[in-house]
């Protein structure tokens, strides 16, 4: 059975948002500590502590949640498409580093983002 | 303060075993349900003839564990680069996991899909050229 076409595309962009907000609270969660990682042993104790911390697991709850949408949509949607529609995830994460992170992308990075896009999608359609 | 790093080699290193271990995982879950050809979703009896063909797989383990190895690497990436170069950076894993399916899988990859795989590399490497650009003007 075949599913709406716009229904496949804001389920999607659901998981993607799911995931983006998963990575900002983890990419703002470890920039809060401001640690310098240079073994193992430090590498081990990050992960410990980012574990007691309670946004963390909202990001985890997150990436449940989008893995089960993804799920579902797998079962609804061509393969192809479906990985198509997933590459927007790179534009979700650009945009929300650039407004939420304040990072600087410059016109090389947008290219080199747009090109990945571009890649997946043919990837796909292959 | 957030110092904003450039990717350097060793960061690379990791972001490429990021994606090495990914398709590692990817691999292992798709060898563990390998035997499964009867789930049925919508089913509880069968959602449990699912886990108990599933669970007791050594594919499933080893994924998982791979699972928890990526996400110290990743963390341990995060630590150190942009969100808006380690996400595109990553995306390496849609160049291994064709790859590696088409060597021990034998799936073939069409000439569509080889333009895509070396379209993501331009942009690997034009992201991974972004940092450097950005750290020669500090």
């Amino acid at each position: 059975m075949k599913a709406n076409i716009f229904l496949i595309i804001g389920l999607i962009a659901l998981t993607d948002l799911c995931d983006t907000v998963n990575q900002l609270i983890l990419k703002s969660t470890i920039d809060s500590f401001d640690w310098h990682i240079d073994s193992v042993k430090k590498a081990l104790h990050l992960v410990w502590q980012l574990t007691k911390v309670w946004r963390i697991w909202i990001g985890f709850f997150l990436s449940g949640i989008s893995l089960l949408i993804w799920l579902f949509v797998l079962t609804k949607a061509d393969l192809n498409l479906a990985f198509s529609l997933d590459s927007m995830r790179y534009i979700m994460i650009a945009f929300a580093s650039v407004i939420f992170l304040k990072e600087k992308i410059s016109l090389a990075r947008w290219a080199g983002i747009a090109c990945v896009v571009g890649g997946i999608v043919l990837v796909a359609m292959g | 303060m957030i110092v904003k790093r450039n990717l350097t080699f060793k960061i690379l290193i990791f972001l490429i075993s990021t994606d090495l271990m990914e398709t590692v995982a990817q691999f292992c879950f798709k060898k563990s349900v390998a035997g499964v050809h009867f789930l049925n979703a919508g089913n509880i009896s069968g959602f449990f003839l699912f886990l108990k063909t599933v669970l007791p797989s050594p594919f499933l383990w080893v994924g998982l564990i791979t699972v928890l190895a990526i996400f110290i690497t990743w963390a341990t990436i995060l630590s150190k680069i942009d969100l808006s170069v380690a996400v595109p950076v990553a995306s390496f894993s849609y160049v291994t996991i064709p790859l590696v399916c088409s060597i021990f899988l034998h799936e073939r990859i069409s000439a569509l899909r080889g333009y895509g795989i070396f379209c993501i590399l331009v942009g690997v490497v034009l992201v991974s050229a972004s940092t450097r650009h950005k750290e020669k003007r500090a």
